[in-house]
């Protein structure tokens, strides 16, 4: 099967300092794969450059057999990579629902002018997009919340909140950053419940970094161990939990 | 919180119908208000422009860019140049001066756009407003310096614009459809990719969304809706002067934001008619009509930070602005 996303000797270079060094790996539609590794390893800098926040100084990204290093972030994402981020991924001062909508900006078609003289095809095109947005909220138990500032929302709920927002637009990679921290075990549990199911039944690649070890080992269906900037194993959980290497730099005990 | 209180459809449609009355009963003013009161509305009306094109800015974009004042006076002077010299119809001059705004908007937002934010585009747009009043003075072959230029009559289409009742109708048309359209767009994708970006550029972008494009747009529909402001201020006063467009001028448009409420279009009406009706209300007082006027501001703030609009807030939830049509 050909690789929904393809790293080739992926290198970031931070002033000097070496963030990723050739990083090689590849992540396919359906799988959960997660990133870890001790802090400063370099997983949020992995991410970075996948979506186009960070330039890669060498190597190659290739998304669905498309090279996609050296584009916008804005671009990347049109393309299929939707992500959330560690803290402050939400607008705070948006309602959840704005937050969905806005998730589903490209997604809306309307025109300027269309819009600006209030146009029936702009008016039509924003019904839609708010109908879809309202079904997303439901789809996830957040369609009460939908007029609360997402300000006031539960760390839960900000969290499901995000992941909605990257979903809106059915994109087929999406990349977690720390999707659970912060969250009590059972939201936890529910969270990877519906990571798992959206990788299973919709198809939808994930890559996702986690640091709780449990929930990776039974969540996800690839762990990428990184070390220093350095991938330092790639495999199944069952065979990284014997990866001595990987005991040794991150477990910290051999 | 009571802010956070959600609100019926039915609701939300009462305040809908609420500020479609508005502007229908505002036509009853000329009929119970003197020349001298219907001036103060009509230069309300102007502001109301100024206000609404410069919260887009400051309010809904967020970036501290402080050009409102040399958006106005490129308005007015485009209007007073284009008439006086090429004799060229009102209808058109407000055109031509809402196109000139947006060019000056567009100036403005590249400095925004070269990553210069904060203090810095503060001061760079701040400069920019007092270099375009050194050029009305000092371009007095056609601006007629401090002095000022003498606008000469004028006329919407067939009604000429002789005295403050006909203005009146002319200025409340022009401000209903800029707010409507102002209106319809902070209510669709283009209004939330600006807010977007004001809570979050970076993530704006994980969305897909073209950030640099929409605080181009921003900026220059904030210049075209306040370089028609200019426009209507030219035919108010009848003489554009430099020193209606200097830093004085600026502090009291930056007042008009945050006394009504910032990111809010209701809070940019309210704001305007706050800060034109009081400081005309104080000159009874000469003298200490500033220091009221100032301690109004910092009264409000103190009380409201989220300005005038946020006490309609407190009626009915209705009353806050969503950025999606119902």
């Amino acid at each position: 099967m050909e690789p929904l996303l393809k790293l080739q000797g992926v290198t970031v270079n931070f002033s000097g300092l070496r963030a990723l060094s050739s990083v090689t790996f590849d992540s396919h539609a359906g799988e959960v794969c997660a990133v870890i590794g001790p802090n400063g390893a370099g997983k949020t800098t992995l991410f970075n450059a996948i979506s186009g926040y960070v330039p890669s100084t060498e190597g190659a990204i290739n998304f669905k057999g498309e090279p996609i290093h050296g584009l916008a972030p804005h671009d990347i994402s049109v393309k299929g990579i939707r992500r959330t981020f560690q803290t402050g991924g939400l607008f705070l001062e948006l309602t959840a629902l704005e937050n969905v909508l806005a998730g589903l900006h490209v997604h809306i078609k309307s025109s300027f002018l269309g819009i600006v003289m209030g146009l029936r095809e702009a008016r039509e095109a924003e019904r839609e997009g708010l109908a879809r947005a309202r079904r997303l909220l439901d789809l996830m138990d957040l369609g009460a919340i939908a007029d609360q500032p997402a300000k006031d929302l539960s760390g839960g709920q900000q969290r499901m909140l995000e992941i909605v927002r990257t979903l809106a637009t059915d994109p087929p990679l999406l990349l977690l950053d720390e999707p659970v921290v912060g969250l009590a075990p059972p939201m936890r549990d529910r969270m990877m419940e519906i990571i798992r199911r959206l990788a299973g039944e919709e198809g939808i690649g994930i890559m996702l970094i986690e640091h709780v070890i449990d929930l990776v080992m039974s969540g996800s269906d690839t762990i990428v161990v990184l070390s220093s900037g350095e991938l330092i194993a790639k495999g199944p959980p069952k065979e990284i939990r014997q990866n001595r290497e990987v005991l040794e730099a991150y477990l910290g005990h051999a | 919180m009571a802010e956070t209180q959600t609100s019926s459809p039915a609701s939300r449609n009462r305040v809908r119908t609420f500020y479609y009355l508005v502007p229908l009963v505002a036509l009853i003013i000329p009929f119970v208000a003197n020349e001298y009161l219907l001036w103060v509305v009509n230069a309300i009306l102007v502001y109301t422009l100024v206000t609404l094109g410069f919260n887009i800015v400051i309010g809904n974009l967020g970036q501290l860019a402080f050009a409102n004042t040399a958006f106005f006076g490129i308005g007015s002077y485009t209007t007073a140049i284009l008439m006086v010299y090429a004799n060229i119809p009102y209808v058109l001059a407000i055109v031509i001066s809402a196109i000139a705004g947006g060019v000056a908007g567009f100036l403005a937002s590249v400095t925004a756009l070269r990553g210069i934010r904060l203090y810095y585009l503060a001061i760079i747009t701040l400069a920019f407003g007092e270099l375009m009043r050194w050029v009305y003075l000092h371009g007095d072959k056609v601006t007629e310096g401090s002095d000022g230029l003498l606008m000469p009559p004028s006329s919407f289409f067939w009604i000429p614009l002789d005295s403050e009742v006909p203005k009146f109708f002319v200025f409340l048309l022009i401000t209903v459809l800029v707010v409507k359209a102002t209106s319809n767009l902070m209510r669709s994708r283009i209004g939330r990719a600006i807010v977007s970006i004001r809570d979050n550029e970076a993530t704006t972008a994980s969305l897909g969304i073209h950030t640099a494009r929409y605080i181009v747009l921003a900026f220059v529909w904030s210049g075209s809706v306040v370089g028609i402001a200019g426009a209507m201020f030219a035919v108010l006063t009848e003489r554009v002067l430099p020193e209606a467009f200097g830093l004085t001028e600026v502090i009291i448009h930056f007042g008009m934001v945050l006394v009504g409420g910032t990111g809010s279009i209701v809070g940019s009406v309210i704001g305007a008619i706050t800060l034109t009706t009081l400081p005309e209300y104080f000159r009874q007082f000469p003298g200490l009509d500033e220091l009221f006027f100032g301690i109004i501001i910092v009264v409000i703030l103190l009380f409201l930070p989220k300005g005038l609009v946020s006490l309609l807030w407190r009626i009915s939830p209705a009353f806050k602005e969503r950025h999606y049509r119902d």
